[in-house]
Parts: structure tokens; C-alpha cells; sequence
């Protein structure tokens, strides 16, 4: 057979990682958790890492344009705070609302400290989430606060109509959304741009910093967003929620397939990349596996995927998509044509 | 032989020279007259700041954290952006040393807990320098899976040591009234810095940080400089480790959470840039002092932590701020 399709095929493997991945997890969870693919597991399953996915929806943009967001857990607990502190005064709605607004001031925030200070974007939302989680403890005195209502909560982490819960809900439209985002709209385009060469994209008439700025607020509104579906679920807010949660939520979109350095990032991969996290977790409680033993599973995954993806990136030249393996193996069957195509491919 | 030189370039020079001693100044002369200030206010504000308890006990609380700074800055200089395998390699220290200590005796065990923060030190680097990984998701893989090994390997529970000896020594002071924490602190300061400013391996780290593909050009073995940093700073984490788990006879996992944001902020407020190739040892070291000062000050004005959190971070942004607004102005670097 063709050496050369062989390889690619073996890279395509590697580039479509994520599927992979997922169905070994789900495959290994399959095995421990007698009726994992029951509605009800996966129901839940899917559940648990609503929240962190709601983050690492954030960040997958913020990735994308090649930053870094480490304030995510601290926006989290202060705009749960602000959701839960508030509802006495102004209502339950209205403070959810707001707690969501203070993801976006703290977004705000961090696009101040890297665009217009031009500070790099790990020491700023290093900054930023110290001073943040900091307000949160200033604000509640380090206690944490208890909303007035515990029924009302129950909206996102109830099941809806048997299915999933609200939250679940919630994470997948977002990533619905963000596929669209991405892949179908000029903005979306512009963000691949920024994110892997700023300076052409300026050059090309991209106003490259304010979509820089863009992608922060966007992630402290969706970590904004966790943060008040937290808090309402539980009925609680606290200055010490979502300590570890960004540096998971990071692992999932690099999962997923995004580069850190920028300008490739794919709604689909960070489903993929959060359900492999969620699943590993659900099937590990559910055999009493030690939290240190998942965190060395976790660890593990993420940094053979992050290994694979170096191989992968070095190969960049190679055309190893979809599509172009169905043409290739189609093509098996006329020898001139993909000598021919291979050549081309060669010069480039 | 004078009047047949050429007379242009002097006065030229001169003046570039003259210029160029200006930036230099205001380039180092920023932090230490920040930390007189701070001793100024400090001892205005209290009166019991400006004693020698008070400082000394400055001085052991800045111990622990100013040995990671030491690693942490190789890191920067290198552009090797920032090291977050901090805490669990100084967790692995300290686990390491207390689960050892029945069996191999402290001495040992100490030096098996800083060879395996080592190992983890190697491992970072051979994923940043040879495989390329980006330095942040590297050092967060690892540090998620050498925190779950030091923790299975205890299973997942409090180590408690019972070597009081080795604890009454290193809590102890000696010389003259030197805190023996203080004194392990200032020998790996001192030695890391000759490392950074006189050895070949120095040189080699600054010519990486500044220009990776000149220094690629130039037979600088590039990989193994930036590997060489982290590999300095996980040892140096776990030494860390090993020492507080000493001082304290008890290690849980989660000790050396917060440590790598710490060693960062003295990095930054001390002026070492994330950009790589700037920076020495007692910059950073004046950068720690800074922050454990003002903390001090806080601390004695009962200032409540919150409030102290708040002002570190707006410390990082703030040094950061100032170091882009001066380098941008100058035009140096």
C-alpha cells in the first residue's frame, strides 16, 4: 500500500486526538461504570463539568488569540458572591445579572492590563486574579454568604424534562454558539488571524487590539457566567469556589487542541477536551479512585496529547485532513494522479 | 601623538556614554530606592518595625519563598516564561523527606526529596527545551502528575516527622543571633548568583533569553540553558520543600501551593522581565524584599489580608506597568 497515505492515516489519528481520546475514556469508563451510557450517568457526567466547560469556553478564545487568562476561578467565586450577596436588595434575576456583569468588569479589567498597559497576559491575569480573589474575601469577610431562596438554583442543576440540566444546557448552546462563532463569521475569521499573527493582521486591516481586548472581556463573562450558575446551584457563594478550576479548565481546551501560542482553536475540540475530563472523573469516583491517582491520569492525558500535538505541528506541511485522506485513498486507485499531487505538495 | 587623533568621536562617544550611564542608573536605581522608602514609611509608621526581631523575623519569612526566586529567575532570564511545577515539587520535597526520614534518616531523605524535585526539573526541561512544549501547559502537566505520584505515594494523607534534632537545628540561630533558614537562604542566593553572573551557563542563559536564534547561530547549546532553568528550579523547589517539612515535621500536599505566584511577583516587582534576557539575582532578591517589607508594614498595621492581597496585585500589574511604560520610553531593549 502507499507508505505515504500510511503515515498521514497515522496523523490523522493523531490530529483527530481528541476523538480518540474521548472514546478510549468513555470506552474505560464503559467498563467500570456498569450503565455509564445510561441518560442518567451521562446526565450527570456532563453535569459536573458544566461549569468548568462554561470557563474553558471562555478561554478557548483567549488561547485562541495566543494569551493566557489565569483570573477565571477568582471571577468565578466573586461573581457568585455578587449573584448570592445581592439577591436581598434587588431580587434574584436581576443579581444574577449583575454577578454576571462583574465577569465582564473583571474581563474588562484584564484587557485594560494587557492591551493597554501591555502587560504579558500570564503576569497581568496573574495580578488581576490576586487582587480579584482578594476583593472577594474583602467583600464577604471570608465567609461565605447563603442566598435567600435555595429552590431557585435548583433551575440549572435540575434535569430538564428528565434530559439534562439547565447548566449542561447552558455549556452546550455555548459551544454551539462559539462553533458558529468561529467557523462562519468574519469576526470569528479575524480571531484566528489575530491570534496567529498579530502584526499581519493589523497590517491587513484587523484591529487586532481590541479583538486582544475582545477575548478577555469574553472570557470573564463566561467565567462570570460559571460563577453565578455555581453559586445559584449550590445557594451559596464563597470566596475560596473554583481555586483549581482554570488551570483544569486550561488542560481541557488544550486537550481540545488548542495551542497556547495561538491561532488554532476549535469549538469541538473543547467539547471533546471537557467531556474526556468530565468522563475521567465521573468513572474514577465512581471506583473509589483517590483524587491524586485522577490528577496523574489527567496529567498523563494532557501531556501526551500536548506531545503528540508538537509531532503533529512539525508535519504542518502535510495535508492531513478529512477530506483530502478520502480523495488520497480514492486516488489509490489512479497511481499518476497522487504521484502527481505529492509532487505539488513536495514544493510546498 | 593626542593632537593627531581623529578629535570627532570623543565628544560623541561621550555623550552616548554619558546617556547611556543615565538609562543604567535609572535602569537599577529604582528598587533600592523603593526599599528605602519602604524602610523609611515602615519605621515611621512603626515603631516596632525598624528593630532587629522585627527584620530578622522579614528575613525568615522571605527564606523559603527567596530559594524558588532563585530558580524562578534562571526561568524569566531564559524565556522560559514562568515555572507553575512549583508547588507540587516543593510539595514532593517535603513529602518525600518526612515519608524517608524513619527509614533513611533526614540527611538522606533530604537529598532524595530535592533529586526527585530534580527528576520532575528534568522532565519540565526536556519537554520545554527539546520537545518545545510551551513552558506554562509543560510545568502544569507535570506539576499535576508529580503531585498526585508524591501523594500516592503517601497515600494521600499528612506525613508527620519525628526528627526534632534536625528541626530544633534549622529553626535555631547561630553565629551571633543568624537564623539558620536565613543562613541556607543567602548561601543559595549567593551561589546563584556567581552561577548567573560568572559561569559560562550564566552567560548562556541571558544569551538565550535575549536572542534564542543568534545564540542558536553562535553554538550556544540552547536547549539544554533553557532546560538547565528548570532543572534548577524544580531542585530548588524541592529543596525548599525539604526544608520547610524539616522546620515544620509535618507535609501535607498542598504546601507549597502559592509559592510559584510569589516567586513570580518578586520576580516581576524586582524588574526581570518576562521578555527574557534582563535581569540578575539581587534584583529579584530586592524584588522579594520589596514585597516582604511592605507585607511586614501591613502586617504590624493590622492591615487585614484581603487588603494586603489586593495591594500585591496591584503591585505585580503596577511593576509591570512601569517596567513596558520605561522600557517603550527609553527605546532600550
Amino acid at each position: 500500500m502507499n507508505g505515504a497515505l500510511v503515515t498521514d492515516l497515522g496523523f490523522a489519528l493523531v490530529r483527530y486526538r481528541v476523538l480518540v481520546i474521548l472514546a478510549v475514556t468513555f470506552s474505560v469508563a464503559s467498563i467500570w461504570v456498569p450503565g455509564f451510557f445510561s441518560a442518567g450517568t451521562l446526565s450527570l457526567s456532563l453535569d459536573r463539568a458544566a461549569t468548568m466547560g462554561l470557563l474553558a469556553v471562555g478561554l478557548t478564545v483567549v488561547l485562541l488569540a495566543g494569551q493566557l487568562d489565569l483570573s477565571g476561578g477568582a471571577i468565578l467565586a466573586v461573581a457568585g458572591i455578587t449573584a448570592i450577596g445581592l439577591q436581598e436588595s434587588m431580587g434574584q434575576i436581576p443579581a444574577a445579572f449583575v454577578g454576571v456583569m462583574v465577569g465582564v468588569l473583571a474581563g474588562g479589567l484584564n484587557a485594560f492590563l494587557v492591551v493597554v498597559l501591555r502587560i504579558n497576559s500570564l503576569v497581568a491575569t496573574l495580578a488581576s486574579m490576586l487582587f480579584i480573589r482578594a476583593v472577594g474575601h474583602y467583600i464577604t469577610d471570608s465567609r461565605p454568604v447563603s442566598g435567600i431562596d435555595p429552590f431557585f438554583g435548583l433551575t440549572v442543576s435540575r434535569p430538564i424534562e428528565g434530559t439534562i440540566t439547565g447548566r449542561s444546557l447552558l455549556f452546550l448552546v455555548a459551544i454551539v454558539v462559539l462553533h458558529f462563532w468561529l467557523t462562519r463569521t468574519v469576526s470569528g475569521r479575524n480571531m484566528f488571524a489575530v491570534g496567529s499573527n498579530f502584526v499581519s493582521a493589523t497590517a491587513s486591516g484587523v484591529r487586532s487590539r481590541a479583538y486582544l481586548a475582545g477575548s478577555f472581556v469574553f472570557s470573564g463573562a463566561m467565567a462570570g457566567i460559571a460563577g453565578v450558575i455555581q453559586s445559584l446551584s449550590v445557594n451559596t457563594g464563597s470566596p475560596v469556589f473554583g481555586e483549581s478550576i482554570v488551570l483544569t479548565a486550561i488542560a481541557a481546551v488544550v486537550i481540545g487542541g488548542t495551542r497556547l501560542e495561538g491561532g488554532r482553536a476549535s469549538a469541538g475540540g473543547t467539547l471533546g477536551g471537557v467531556l474526556t475530563l468530565g468522563a475521567l472523573t465521573t468513572a474514577m469516583e465512581f471506583q473509589n479512585i483517590p483524587a491524586y491517582i485522577q490528577q496523574i491520569a489527567a496529567g498523563l492525558i494532557l501531556l501526551l496529547l500536548i506531545l503528540l500535538d508538537q509531532l503533529v505541528s512539525r508535519r504542518n506541511s502535510r495535508d492531513v485532513g478529512l477530506r483530502s485522506l478520502v480523495r488520497r485513498m480514492k486516488a489509490l486507485s489512479r497511481p499518476h494522479q497522487e504521484k502527481e499531487r505529492k509532487h505539488i505538495s513536495h514544493e510546498n | 601623538m593626542t593632537e593627531a587623533m581623529p578629535p570627532v568621536p570623543v565628544p560623541v562617544a561621550s555623550r552616548v556614554l554619558a546617556q547611556s550611564g543615565l538609562t543604567r542608573v535609572r535602569g537599577w536605581i529604582g528598587l533600592p530606592a523603593g526599599v528605602v522608602l519602604v524602610l523609611i514609611v515602615g519605621s515611621i509608621l512603626s515603631d516596632k518595625f525598624l528593630s532587629v526581631s522585627n527584620l530578622t523575623n522579614v528575613l525568615i519569612s522571605m527564606s523559603i519563598v527567596g530559594l524558588i526566586v532563585v530558580g524562578m529567575t534562571f526561568v524569566f532570564i531564559s524565556r522560559g516564561l514562568a515555572d507553575l511545577s512549583v508547588p507540587a515539587t516543593v510539595g514532593l520535597g517535603g513529602i518525600l523527606v518526612l515519608g524517608l526520614q524513619p527509614s533513611l534518616g533526614s540527611l538522606v531523605a533530604g537529598i532524595v526529596g530535592v533529586l526527585a524535585a530534580a527528576v520532575a526539573g528534568f522532565i519540565n526541561g526536556g519537554l520545554i527545551g527539546w520537545a518545545r512544549v510551551n513552558p506554562v501547559i509543560a510545568t502544569l502537566a507535570v506539576g499535576t502528575i508529580v503531585l498526585g505520584v508524591a501523594q500516592a505515594f503517601v497515600g494521600g494523607v499528612i506525613v508527620y516527622g519525628t526528627d526534632t534534632a534536625t528541626q530544633d537545628f534549622i529553626n535555631s540561630r547561630i553565629l551571633g543571633g543568624v537564623p539558620v533558614i536565613v543562613l541556607i537562604f543567602l548561601s543559595v542566593a549567593a551561589l546563584g548568583h556567581i552561577l548567573l553572573s560568572r559561569t559560562t551557563i550564566g552567560r548562556y542563559t541571558y544569551a538565550v533569553g535575549s536572542n534564542p536564534a543568534a545564540s542558536e547561530a553562535s553554538a550556544v547549546p540552547v536547549k539544554f540553558t533553557r532546560a538547565f532553568a528548570f532543572l534548577l528550579t524544580g531542585a530548588l523547589g524541592g529543596f525548599a520543600g525539604v526544608i520547610l517539612g524539616l522546620s515544620l515535621q509535618t507535609a501535607r500536599p498542598t504546601l507549597g501551593i502559592g509559592y510559584e505566584f510569589d516567586a513570580i511577583t518578586a520576580v516581576v516587582v524586582g524588574g526581570v522581565s518576562l521578555l527574557g534576557g534582563v535581569g540578575s539575582i539581587p534584583r529579584a532578591m530586592s524584588g522579594l524584599l520589596f514585597v516582604q517589607l511592605l507585607t511586614n508594614i501591613m502586617v504590624l498595621q493590622g492591615v487585614p489580608s484581603p487588603v494586603q492581597g489586593i495591594a500585591k496585585g496591584a503591585m505585580i500589574a503596577g511593576a509591570v506597568a512601569l517596567d513596558v511604560y520605561l522600557r517603550r520610553r527609553g527605546g532600550t531593549q
